[in-house]
């Protein structure tokens, strides 16, 4: 049985619809990543689940409990801000008892407790010091600490780590998963980084116009996109229009040249247009590369790009991007030369909506 | 920047500084007077061994002191409310709150009077607790202006939503929201507030003789009229304090300016 349900949730600013009939389930113990971009709605769910906003319709359950009449401080929640939050008048120990000292625990408690959360956060040595004498991730790891502190049944993470910088994000996104394992807590998280969701969840919602287009795990979401959004928005995606030439044997063209498609075509007729998407990583022009199907090409552009070099070929009037991984002595194609990708037909998905 | 620009700049502010200083000198030269023929502090001594400046000067303290906290309880939870959940009505409020600089004090007295005279449905005026009270609450009105200005200031340095929700999460209602997060990120703005209260209440005249109570604005024009060097002096400690209040001010913004944001 899922711990936490949203059934429906619907939400209206004016005339604006946010979110739009929004269904989920999520496991206790579970990792969830909402990724999308700005304006999609997530982090709006995030704060209907906090409480902070009402949805104009549906339900949201905790532990078979509906929230529905429950305010913000009742619903034993922890959340970590963007912009860290720390109260600027508290040094560090003191905003990790915050939520312990409401809860009227006694100070042997508080103190055990704080220097508990502490040590996960490898910071006990910083507990006198106050936000502004802290870095960036070192104020968003007290953050997080201070939200695990009362133990919550739900934790919920605001673009946590979008206000630091790359390296930083990186170890704190492993740090927040290490630790989530750790406790075994029910973790929400919002980002609009697909690297930062692919990398730490254990499914990802990825949301379009206040809906969820796909949920899925990481790579599910990765490899086999339900939409033309999903495909675009997360990785790098050829998506290469071709044209039905047999349906029945799943013939198509790209340009001049033929292929035939592992995945059946469907409901379509000879001449239709399907988009078809391609992942840059999934061909090869190596020689003896391997795959059940090549495109031939002619280079337009070839960038490196460090451990890759991405180079764009013309088929038809079709671009196709691939990558070569960064090796000694490699040659990357030169513009106007003409080369063959190999990939396997299965690598190629019919993109439908 | 020409010569004649810079000297041009340094007489204005030569000239600024002793049209204000002159009188002022002017003014402290007149209280030292007192004994003929020699400078003294006599007129200062008259003044201080006074029991009516005492008791009237304790009196104005007292009321500042009560004033401040009334229009912290009123400020603070209505710039907050405003700044948290009414944005738009910002404009409104700030209107309202200018009111009492267009609205002279003698209109608001003669108000209170009408509305709580003993005849009427709440009879302040009916005994001294009740015109104290009255009056403490006139004061909040004059100083109105300047406590919610500068407590708007104050929260307009905090990131007031997400401080509150990140409180919220962690359990809190209101009143310790209010308490123990917002309050003392805004204190050095609430104490600007407060000196400016202060020097306002201490100086006060027509709602304090309207009102019939025994404050240091009243006693001022008393001895005003009836003496002849004292006044001067009683003049002389009246900037003393107010700009005593200033340095505090300066004190404070520059203490929460430069330390740990504790407060």
């Amino acid at each position: 049985m899922s711990f936490l349900t949203l059934t429906s949730i619907q939400k209206s600013f004016g005339p604006v619809q946010v979110v739009k009939d929004f269904n989920m389930d999520i496991e206790k113990g579970e990792f969830v990543s909402f990724l999308g971009p700005s304006g999609c709605g997530k982090t709006t769910i995030l704060r209907m689940i906090a409480g902070f906003e009402t949805p104009t319709g549906g339900n949201i359950e905790i532990g078979g409990k509906s929230q529905q009449n429950l305010k913000p401080n009742q619903r034993n929640i922890g959340m970590v801000f963007q912009a860290y939050a720390l109260f600027p008048n508290m040094n560090v120990a003191d905003n990790v008892a915050f939520g312990l000292k409401i809860a009227g625990m006694p100070k042997a408690q508080i103190d055990a407790r704080v220097k508990e959360m502490l040590g996960l956060i490898h910071l006990g040595h910083l507990a006198d010091r106050f936000p502004y004498q802290m870095s960036g991730g070192q104020q968003q790891r007290v953050a997080l600490a201070r939200a695990l502190a009362p133990k919550p049944q739900v934790l919920l993470l605001d673009e946590p780590l979008s206000a630091l910088d790359a390296k930083i994000r990186v170890s704190l996104r492993e740090e927040i998963r290490m630790i989530q394992q750790q406790l075994g807590i029910t973790t929400v998280f919002v980002t609009h980084d697909q690297e930062e969701a692919l990398s730490i969840s254990d499914r990802i919602v990825v949301m379009n116009a206040g809906r969820a287009d796909q949920i899925g795990t990481p790579f599910e979401i990765y490899n086999k996109p339900a939409t033309r959004f999903v495909a675009s928005f997360v990785g790098t995606l050829n998506l290469i229009e071709a044209k039905v030439v047999d349906p029945a044997s799943n013939r198509i063209s790209i340009g001049d040249q033929g292929i035939t498609l592992r995945e059946p075509l469907g409901s379509v007729k000879a001449g239709d247009t399907v988009s078809l998407a391609l992942r840059p990583e999934a061909g090869s022009i190596a020689e003896g590369a391997k795959g059940d199907t090549a495109l031939t090409g002619e280079v337009v552009s070839s960038n490196f790009l460090g451990s890759v070099i991405r180079t764009r070929m013309k088929v038809g009037n079709a671009v196709i991007s691939f990558d070569m991984f960064n090796a000694p002595g490699l040659t990357p194609p030169a513009v106007g030369e003409t080369v063959t990708l190999r990939f396997t037909a299965s690598d190629l998905l019919i993109i439908r909506e | 920047m020409s010569i004649w620009a810079r000297i041009a700049g340094w007489a204005a502010l030569i000239f600024g500084l002793l049209y204000f200083f002159v009188p002022l000198g002017g003014l402290f030269e007149f209280s030292m007077k007192a004994r003929r023929g020699v400078y003294s502090f006599d007129a200062y001594a008259s003044v201080f061994s006074d029991p009516q400046f005492q008791q009237t000067f304790g009196y104005s303290v007292i009321m500042a002191l009560v004033t401040i906290v009334i229009g912290i309880l009123i400020v603070v939870p209505t710039a907050y409310w405003v700044r948290l959940k009414m944005p738009w009505a910002r404009p409104y409020v700030e209107f309202l709150t200018l009111m009492p600089l267009v609205i002279p004090a003698i209109v608001i007295v003669f108000g209170y009077i009408r509305l709580y005279n003993t005849s009427s449905w709440l009879p302040l005026t009916g005994s001294v607790m009740g015109t104290n009270v009255l009056l403490a609450f006139g004061y909040t009105i004059l100083a109105l202006p300047y406590m919610y200005r500068a407590v708007d200031t104050g929260l307009r340095t905090v990131d007031v939503a997400t401080l509150t929700e990140a409180a919220q999460s962690l359990g809190a209602g209101w009143a310790t929201i209010l308490g123990r997060v917002i309050l003392p990120n805004v204190i050095p703005a609430v104490l600007s507030g407060a000196f400016l209260t202060f020097a306002i209440v201490i100086g006060e005249f027509t709602l304090a003789a309207l009102l019939d109570r025994p404050a240091f604005g009243p006693y001022l024009q008393r001895v005003g009229a009836n003496k002849a060097y004292e006044p001067f002096a009683l003049s002389v400690i009246a900037f003393g304090i107010t700009w005593g209040c200033l340095a505090l001010i300066q004190l404070v913004s520059r203490f929460s300016k430069s330390a740990p944001r504790k407060a």
